[in-house]
């Protein structure tokens, strides 16, 4: 009996305890191996997107499990919880934009807060006409939106741009007409990173009496914006640019826009957009803004730095290079750049093996390959556009970093003009 | 997105860099990566393309509308290919593209196991042969729809009318009715006699009890049935003024000029089966007792062939097209017909269950044409060559740069590669590639089939350097992301061009194939040349300051 039970233990054991072992043996492999592959990662697309801050992310634990409730369910302690946690977040973002909290409404992108703004604001005033006017260097949300609208019957005008991506304020009031219901300018491109005129911009909408809609996503958080002195009558900005989580943006509609709604159900975020709201994100939204407003002026300052820095330190390392995009009027953490006699594709994979993250306007990385419609705007020959590379630096980014890819950059594209056939 | 193996190349490129006194060098591609625009080429056979104007929409090869952009035209004169595959014929330039599959040699019966290796890419219009494989790609658009609103009015002084609904379901019972239309429907419109009527044969008592039935329940209106024993034919009158002026809105007027309406095109493919049915009961045929069992359609407008086409396909179900030239018979005149063949076993299988008839197939399963989920994979059936002199046209499109015609998909890339090889003889007096280098200017897909064909061919005899294709190359790299297959072309470009360099420089024997790749290769970069005149003035300027800079060093 004794031995039969020995016998059922061992089999117990080498039955659980076998792949257990197994599965312990391969962690300490894996972790050995990413040891051995360990290489120096410096990411430098924060355009692209940027990582949540571990304050944000911290403040929005509780609303995953403890804090769960849903805010329409006002009716008990739950409900209330999550809609006094929304509607202080709400206060705090409107405040950053010297807004009242009842303009805010909370989205899940800016993709979608661009579509509301645009579609929702064009129907609601078709008696008053049917021409919108945007910029040609807008985010594709708002130039595909505009495109759809087309095709429902309205008529859009592309503002064109100077070779630094400038839009004119000039431009914008000889376009406006009678039956001009909205113009949407970005406040900074997020391929060259200009900065546009758009105080000049609301100044001359509101005047004309015409709505004006502006996309803060990339200067959100970085350049101070006042919604009231700007003259914006509606305003996207993004979470996930901020360090904030990814799934959360919002859309500013000032008090008395007429704007129609795309989503219809339980009249949620006063009836602009039906949805349960995701809590856990706003509240990640709202804790990024306020690290941004009280770190807003320093970051900046040394974001600066360093990109001029990094600008400076390109154009003199590597010859026939040329710089994207405006030399002052430009985001604090964007570096955009085009190098004769070779490809984008082949300077991101490239710089991706030395563990820097970058990203390319070059025909040959996008799907379509075709070339990034920014740096054509600027005026930028397709073959020009071809070697293009964008750097947008980041919260992250040290000074060592700067002067990793200033050793790194120069090397690279040596190797590739060594490979192309122009030199 | 890339294979290791690529990157590996990438990464450390071998062979890079310049051969000094070279033996041969081949330079091919251009720096205007932006997609030249291929024309397409047609004559007035094909008539169609010089009526397509902006604002139409074409099908692209990845088997959606895109709006065309751009229509123009040149003269040209010189040599133009007539390719023929069974679903119609198409004349082009030799240096068009074309999105096709060269068979290897040798590889005749394309069973399933023989596919699996094939890669598509596009190829010139010259290098494409009998037996050769081309891709046509089905419709992908599908928008699902309910309800018809009936936007025709009552009109004001009509009393005498019966009231029909505003809002049809749009069943399928209804879109049997649209192909019974389709095929055998007529309307008169006058002002005080508006009517629907159904031309048949007096044996299509099945036919006249179905539209009988479909138009009590969907309209609640009788049909009158006229009988003309004489002249063997039984007329279907459907008396409703409303009605008929919305099927004429819907579907055109005459047989010559019916076409099928957009949002009946995109219905999802389940539900197009109902109309397929309709439009097989009136014009079509099936005849399963024949030696090579098929079924037919035939029609006088070219349109509504081209559409049955595309909805079969959509079908999965494989066409074959004729033309039929206008005739005499029996003093009766016909006009120019097209007619639509199926012949194929397990298409035919699919058409016999769409319209429920019995089918057994005893034939075997076809090898030369079969479908995926986005083309069918048809052969090439004949190439003709013959001279040409006139207007051609071409079409920009949006989005995709490319655009079906009625039987190939067309399409256009680049960029720069410049190989260099030096030659010398072996023990056995061969000659081969004693030494290879390269120079790109591209993607990180140019610059690994760069490097992997410097690979594959030296030490090889100029012979089996030549036989080098770009699937060998795709292989060898462990495969290329559909957009990037063009690179490995190009690299098997300047290979060739680089053997033609030195077999023109050191006055030998040049295979004709070469010459012809040569010349068209040649003809391709003065057409960029003069397409991009700006962009490439200033690459030249690019160029020198590069050759300054560098003597500055």
């Amino acid at each position: 009996m004794v031995e039969h039970g020995i016998r059922i233990a061992e089999m117990v054991v080498r039955f659980h305890l076998g792949p257990l072992q197994k599965f312990l043996n391969s962690g300490k492999n894996m972790i050995k191996k990413n040891e051995k592959t360990k290489k120096r990662q410096i990411y430098l697309d924060y355009a692209a997107t940027t990582p949540a801050d571990p304050r944000v992310v911290k403040v929005m634990l509780p609303y995953f499990t403890a804090k769960f409730g849903n805010p329409s369910s006002s009716l008990h302690s739950f409900g209330q919880e999550a809609r006094e946690a929304l509607e202080k977040s709400r206060e705090m973002i409107a405040l950053f934009l010297g807004a009242k909290s009842g303009e805010i409404i909370f989205t899940a992108s800016v993709t979608e807060s661009n579509n509301a703004a645009l579609k929702g604001v064009v129907f609601a005033n078709k008696n008053k006409g049917n021409h919108i006017i945007i910029s040609s260097v807008e985010h594709r949300c708002v130039l595909n939106s505009a495109k759809w609208l087309q095709s429902q019957g309205f008529e859009v005008e592309k503002l064109p741009v100077d070779k630094y991506g400038l839009v004119g304020p000039e431009d914008v009031e000889k376009a406006i007409r009678k039956n001009t219901i909205l113009v949407s300018v970005m406040h900074a491109n997020n391929e060259v990173g200009t900065i546009e005129p758009i105080k000049e911009i609301g100044r001359i909408c509101r005047k004309n009496n015409v709505y004006f809609h502006t996309d803060v996503a990339q200067s959100f958080g970085k350049i101070p914006i006042n919604v009231n002195e700007m003259n914006i009558d509606l305003l996207t900005a993004s979470s996930h640019k901020i360090y904030g989580p990814k799934g959360a943006a919002l859309l500013f509609i000032r008090e008395g826009t007429k704007i129609e709604s795309l989503l219809h159900g339980g009249g949620q975020e006063f009836g602009l957009r039906s949805s349960t709201v995701n809590i856990p994100a706003v509240v990640g939204f709202a804790k990024a803004v306020e690290i941004c407003q009280e770190e807003m002026e320093k970051e900046a300052q040394k974001l600066t730095k360093l990109r001029n820095r990094l600008i400076k330190g390109v154009l003199e390392k590597v010859p026939s290079s040329h710089l994207n995009g405006h030399p002052k009027k430009r985001l604090s953490n964007n570096a955009n750049f085009w190098f004769e006699f070779i490809e984008g594709e082949s300077i991101v994979v490239e710089l991706d093996s030395y563990g820097i993250a970058s990203s390319t306007g070059s025909a040959c990385s996008s799907p379509k390959l075709e070339p990034d419609y920014v740096l054509l705007a600027c005026g930028l020959k397709p073959s020009q556009a071809h070697g293009s590379l964008r750097l947008s630096l980041g919260r992250g980014t040290k000074e060592k970093d700067i002067d990793y890819v200033l050793e790194v950059l120069p090397k690279v594209i040596k190797k590739l003009r060594k490979i192309s056939p122009f030199k | 997105m890339y294979t290791e193996k690529v990157l590996k190349h990438f990464k450390n490129p071998h062979n890079y860099g310049k051969i000094k006194n070279p033996d041969g060098i081949g330079k091919v591609g251009n720096i205007v990566c932006l997609l030249p625009y291929q024309n397409i080429h047609i004559n007035n056979n094909l008539r169609e393309i010089n009526k397509i104007s902006r604002e139409n929409s074409v099908l692209s090869h990845k088997g959606r509308y895109n709006r065309v952009d751009k229509v123009t035209k040149r003269i040209y004169k010189g040599r133009i290919l007539t390719i023929k595959n069974k679903l119609g014929k198409i004349r082009l330039t030799p240096d068009h593209l074309i999105l096709g599959i060269k068979v290897p040699q040798g590889n005749k019966f394309l069973r399933t196991k023989n596919r699996k290796g094939l890669i598509s890419a596009w190829y010139h219009a010259e290098q494409l042969k009998k037996g050769d494989i081309v891709l046509y790609p089905i419709l992908k658009k599908e928008k699902d729809l309910d309800y018809i609103e009936i936007n025709i009015p009552k009109l004001k002084w009509d009393f005498k009318s019966k009231e029909i609904p505003n809002k049809i379901s749009l069943s399928p019972d209804l879109l049997k009715l649209f192909g019974y239309f389709l095929a055998e429907g007529n309307i008169q419109d006058k002002p005080t006699r508006t009517f629907i009527s159904f031309t048949l044969n007096i044996k299509e008592r099945e036919i006249v009890e179905d539209i009988k039935k479909i138009s009590k329940n969907l309209f609640g209106l009788d049909v009158t049935v006229r009988e003309k024993p004489r002249v063997k034919t039984v007329v279907v009158y459907l008396y409703s003024a409303r009605l008929a002026r919305f099927f004429k809105q819907l579907f055109g007027n005459g047989a010559q000029r019916k076409t099928i309406p957009d949002f009946i095109m995109n219905l999802p493919a389940g539900r197009q089966k109902s109309l397929i049915y309709g439009l097989w009961k009136g014009d079509g045929y099936v005849n399963l007792d024949r030696d090579g069992p098929r079924a037919g359609y035939c029609t006088i407008s070219y349109l509504l062939a081209q559409q049955v086409k595309v909805l079969l396909l959509r079908q999965k179900i494989a066409p074959s097209i004729y033309t039929e030239k206008e005739k005499k018979i029996k003093g009766v005149n016909h006009k120019k017909a097209y007619r639509i063949h199926i012949g194929q076993r397990e298409s035919l299988f699919k058409l016999c269950s769409i319209l429920n008839i019995k089918y057994n197939p005893r034939s075997y399963i076809s090898e030369k044409s079969w479908f995926d989920d986005n083309y069918l994979y048809v052969p090439v059936t004949e190439i003709k060559k013959e001279k040409y002199n006139g207007l051609v046209y071409n079409l920009e499109v949006r989005h995709s740069h490319s655009f079906t015609s009625e039987s190939f998909c067309l399409h256009n890339c680049g960029d720069v590669m410049w190989l260099y090889i030096k030659v010398a003889k072996n023990k056995k007096g061969q000659e081969f590639i004693k030494d290879v280098k390269f120079e790109t200017f591209g993607c990180v897909a140019a610059i690994a089939t760069s490097s992997i064909i410097t690979d594959l061919v030296k030490g090889e005899t100029l012979k089996a350097a030549l036989r080098t294709n770009k699937d060998k190359i795709v292989k060898s790299l462990g495969g290329l992301p559909p957009v990037k297959l063009h690179c490995s072309v190009l690299a098997v470009d300047a290979l060739k061009e680089a053997v033609y360099n030195y077999l023109s420089k050191s006055k030998k024997k040049i295979p004709i194939e070469l010459q012809e790749h040569h010349q068209r290769i040649k003809k391709e970069k003065k057409l960029i040349k003069n397409k991009y005149k700006d962009w490439i003035s200033a690459e030249e300027k690019m160029h020198k300051n590069g050759k300054k800079i560098n003597k500055k060093k």
